[in-house]
């Protein structure tokens, strides 16, 4: 009784609409995106609503529990999908030179997708349990960053690096909500801005390296990786103020676009609805992201309110990721589209990080 | 967990959200200010693009003009060339061996055509690759009666240009090959891109606006694959915009290849030469051969660097047109244009005689003569080539009337002909050695320059000219290359008529006695050329020449194995026939061969009996008339 109540007076109605909106124009844009591809791509289009049913389903699932309850399984959470990371390289299937899906029936399950939202609950907790109020000093890192480098290694081992840097961002974004003292951040940034070049130089892939390189000087490389984030421009481009219309786009439809049902999706919606259709889907997302701030602004306790921070966090940098890369301004990576890009695990995950986000939104008023 | 601790700590981050928000809607603003960027401001550009991606231009190319010569056998054609290409994905090895099979390559031929396969790199293995260029006929049939065998193998057949005869005439032709960047800087405009194929040198060279015609096009929607698809995903079939070629037109010459062929056999066993024939009425060129050449088909085709090099270091010069481009010393066939300078002006009786005691003293320098010659006239001077006659005859005309004569006929300046690189020649006056020897004149120059040596320097073109216009009884043409132009249905576009360059104002009288002198110098027991006289063949009259070109010393780096044969004189002979109702002129010219009388003089006879074929009848000329009087 008190759930269903709960259910019809607090729900987040803002919340569902942006969402759903998003949704159904990413499913109508995916039929576009795969109508000229072949019999192979066929039914993309039908498999995402499947996903995103499920990933209602799931949705719906988890907003009913009281997030407080989440919050005492966080760590389990947080072991499975550490244990699902470890089992993708047991069992996972080695797809263009990376190791990132387990394969389950016909369908394969991305780890590390489930992993952000498992990330995200667990440092939820650690923050909920450590209440400081005072500035934190690096010594306060140390967990948090704990938390963050398990996942992070097991990613960049499959490798896949356009989620390590998204797991790296959301990470950071959350910490930006707690006080760290000026003298630990100075300390950080030098860090990092040491371990840069290391990186570059030990721990990338010369693919990644290449895809880097290539954005850095894209006319050098038109016709290999710097091809792909050509040819999105193009498509964008070429599509004007109000596109070319519904299955119209002569990028996409003759080809020229490169994953453009996963993660070039963009391209496709821009080029064929044009600066008025970008604009109206930017919008969308934003609102979204904005919502999600809100939700975590209004949230009654630190676990929620980091949980909110972080779902909005992961829609936003993928969000602003993705579009950035489409749109040439910055370096290809593998990040997709939030319900826009074809994907089973990326639906669902981000479907279960709006159900968390509603979760939180309900019980604000609670206590 | 308890209720109270959770409400106070929310406050640690209360303040940091608007920052958050305030980060979100920079972030977006920054996309749109792109989208407007790219979709607004930059729009056409990229649309641009996005249609260029879509739109296959395949060039249609137009045949090239066919050039024939004046009988209309083919000089210059097109044939097709099959070369082989290859889809690498869809090359299994087995399909590899079996192609090695079929084309009969060897074990080396057969490992570089796989590793040309095998390196190509991935994303291009589904596109074609040429693998084999203009492969022989049974290697065609081979392929394709086994092409249901091998879907990757395609053969396509261009059209290349052949020229049937090779060697012959090549400087004249010229050939074409591909253009090249520079080309495409300089031609902007006019429809040149590459593979395209431009004329290189003579005629495919000149003529090449006429020739080249008009490329079509196709104009195909594709996909990303270069495959015309339509939006259902069939392929597109006739939605194809086309423009059909223009075909260029084709040429006929005035030229005349079995008499090319003929003077080629006539001059077998010289290594090095030339020879020119021109129509005396006419002024078109028969003729226009320089020994040694290079095959039109080798050097079009792309000529490896060892053969480039052998053709380049080739001590015969095969590159030069001989013809046009290198001028030589006249020698004694000069000698006709002093003798008319000195009857024009009345400055010398002909009958009057001149001893030759076989040299001619000019204060402490002797000039040689070939022979002692005794009392001769200015006939007999000609006949024989007495070159102490010519020095007498020098000093009281003097070296600008003879410049003046030899300009009216043609020497000094180019004669026209519109192809190639012409060489003017030249014409030495007073003033050019008053300029060379610091104003010091000696009088030995004006008779050097009687009897061609000196140095005043002729083409082929410009004597053959020259011998012409003394043949036709003074007109000078321009000589005429280019017949007509027509369209490939054989309909005529242009003719060209004879062009005459001028009338020289020369009397009669005075041609017809050189004429008669030229005619001795074939037919009179004593000429030069009395032995290459053919008994009962056609009447020739013309001039002998041994242009001396010997030097005391050895050039810096001369081989002095070749020394003997650089130091020989070039071997001249000039003249037209019928020499009563001259037809042709012809000069021919060996160089190092020799006197003329010997070695030139026998080329041209051989060339002109197979000509004209030697059953003109002669009884009426004057000259043959005057040779009878006793």
């Amino acid at each position: 009784m008190a759930l269903r109540r709960g259910f019809q007076d607090n729900f987040d109605w803002p919340l569902f609409v942006t969402t759903a909106a998003i949704a159904v124009v990413g499913v109508v844009n995916l039929y576009s995106a795969t109508s000229a591809a072949g019999v192979s791509l066929r039914d993309v289009y039908l498999q995402q609503i499947y996903w995103l049913t499920l990933g209602a389903g799931a949705a719906v699932l988890i907003a009913a529990i009281d997030y407080r309850h989440l919050e005492r399984y966080g760590w389990v959470a947080y072991g499975i999908g550490i244990v699902l990371l470890v089992l993708v390289f047991l069992l996972g299937r080695n797809i263009r030179g990376s190791q990132r899906w387990i394969p389950i029936g016909s369908f394969s399950l991305q780890p590390s997708e489930i992993m952000k939202l498992c990330f995200i609950i667990a440092l939820a907790k650690h923050l909920h349990n450590d209440p400081r109020t005072e500035g934190r000093t690096l010594k306060d890192l140390v967990i948090p960053g704990l938390i963050l480098s398990a996942p992070l290694v097991l990613i960049l081992a499959q490798p896949d690096l356009g989620t390590a840097l998204l797991i790296v961002f959301v990470f950071a974004t959350i910490m930006f909500l707690t006080n760290l003292k000026m003298r630990s951040f100075i300390t950080l940034v030098v860090t990092l801005a040491i371990s840069a070049p290391l990186t570059w130089r030990y721990l990338l892939k010369d693919y990644q390296r290449e895809r880097l390189t290539s954005f850095l000087d894209p006319e050098n490389d038109l016709l290999d990786t710097g091809w792909h984030a050509h040819q999105a421009k193009v498509a964008i481009g070429s599509g004007g103020w109000s596109g070319k219309g519904f299955l119209q786009g002569t990028q996409n439809q003759h080809k020229f676009l490169p994953d453009q049902h996963t993660d070039f999706p963009f391209p496709v919606w821009a080029e064929e609805q044009g600066f008025v259709g970008s604009i109206l889907l930017i919008l969308l997302y934003m609102a979204l992201i904005l919502w999600g701030l809100k939700i975590a602004s209004e949230a009654k306790d630190r676990f929620g309110a980091v949980v909110a921070v972080g779902v909005s966090a992961l829609i936003f940098w993928q969000t602003v990721i993705n579009l950035g890369m489409v749109c040439g301004m910055l370096p290809v990576v593998g990040i997709t589209l939030p319900l826009f890009s074809y994907g089973g695990s990326s639906v669902l995950t981000i479907m279960m990080g709006i159900g968390l986000l509603m979760n939180v939104s309900m019980r604000r008023f609670h206590f | 967990m308890t209720m109270l601790s959770v409400r106070r700590e929310v406050g640690e981050f209360r303040k940091r959200y608007k920052w958050m928000a305030l980060f979100v809607l920079l972030s977006m603003g920054a996309l749109v200010v792109r989208l407007v960027q790219l979709q607004i401001v930059e729009h056409a550009k990229w649309a641009a693009e996005a249609e260029r991606n879509i739109t296959k231009i395949v060039r249609l190319p137009a045949t090239r003009g066919i050039i024939r010569d004046h009988a209309g056998h083919v000089i210059a054609e097109n044939r097709p060339s099959y070369n082989v290409f290859v889809t690498p994905q869809l090359l299994s090895e087995d399909e590899m061996n079996t192609i090695a099979g079929l084309m009969s390559l060897n074990s080396v031929q057969k490992q570089a055509f796989k590793n040309t396969v095998n390196a190509v790199p991935t994303r291009r293995r589904s596109h074609l690759v040429q693998v084999f260029t203009d492969i022989s006929r049974d290697q065609y049939a081979a392929l394709e009666t086994h092409a249901r065998e091998l879907p990757g193998t395609d053969v396509v057949a261009v059209p290349v240009r052949s020229y049937p005869y090779k060697t012959l005439a090549a400087h004249t032709i010229g050939f074409i090959n591909e253009v090249n960047g520079d080309d495409l800087k300089r031609l902007t405009g006019l429809g040149y891109g590459p593979g395209r194929f431009i004329g290189r040198s003579g005629v495919e060279r000149a003529w090449e606006s006429y020739l080249r015609g008009k490329d079509g096009e196709l104009r195909m929607v594709v996909d990303v694959r270069g495959q015309e698809f339509d939006s259902q995903g069939n392929k597109r079939e006739n939605k194809a915009q086309r423009r059909e070629p223009v075909p260029g037109l084709d040429l006929r010459l005035t030229l005349d290849m079995d008499m090319m062929r003929s003077v080629e056999r006539a001059f077998r066993g010289h290594p090095s030469g030339a020879a020119v024939v021109v129509d005396v009425r006419t002024g078109r060129v028969r003729a226009l051969f320089s020994k040694p050449s290079y095959d039109l088909n080798e050097i079009s085709g792309g000529l490896s660097s060892v053969r480039s090099a052998e053709i380049a270091d080739n001590p015969f010069r095969p590159l030069i047109d001989k013809t046009l481009y290198e001028s030589y010393f006249p020698g004694s066939t000069f000698k006709p244009i002093s003798a008319l300078a000195a009857l024009e002006d009345n400055l010398v009786v002909p009958s009057a005689r001149v001893n030759c005691p076989g040299y001619y003293e000019l204060g402490k320098r002797r000039f040689r003569c070939t022979h002692v010659h005794g009392d001769v006239e200015m006939r007999t001077a000609i006949v024989q080539s007495c070159n102490v006659y010519f020095y007498q005859l020098a000093e009281q005309v003097g070296i600008d009337r003879i410049a003046r004569f030899a300009r009216e006929f043609g020497l000094g300046q180019k004669t026209g002909i519109g192809i190639n690189t012409e060489a003017s020649g030249f014409v030495s006056t007073r003033e050019y050695y008053e300029k060379r020897h610091q104003g010091r004149y000696h009088l030995g120059f004006t008779l050097n320059a009687a009897i061609g040596q000196g140095d005043t320097r002729v083409t082929l073109i410009q004597l053959a000219m020259m011998y012409a216009a003394i043949g036709s009884g003074g007109t000078l043409y321009v000589p005429q290359l280019v017949e007509s132009v027509e369209r490939p249905d054989g309909s005529i576009v242009e003719e060209f008529q004879p062009r005459v360059r001028r009338r020289i104002a020369v009397d009669p009288a005075h041609l017809t006695y050189v004429i008669d002198g030229l005619y001795g110098v074939v037919n009179d027991p004593k000429g030069t050329a009395a032995e290459a006289r053919i008994d009962g063949g056609v009447p020739v009259a013309g001039k002998t020449g041994t242009a001396e070109v010997s030097k005391k010393k050895l050039e810096p780096g001369e081989d002095p194995r070749r020394a003997w044969y650089y130091r020989r004189a070039h071997a001249w002979f000039a003249g037209f026939a019928p020499a009563d109702k001259p037809e042709l002129a012809i000069v021919v010219l060996v160089e190092h061969g020799g006197t003329g009388g010997k070695y030139a003089a026998p080329i041209a006879m051989q060339i002109l009996q197979e000509a004209l074929g030697g059953d003109t009848k002669i009884a009426n000329h004057p000259a043959v008339l005057a040779a009878k009087k006793p």
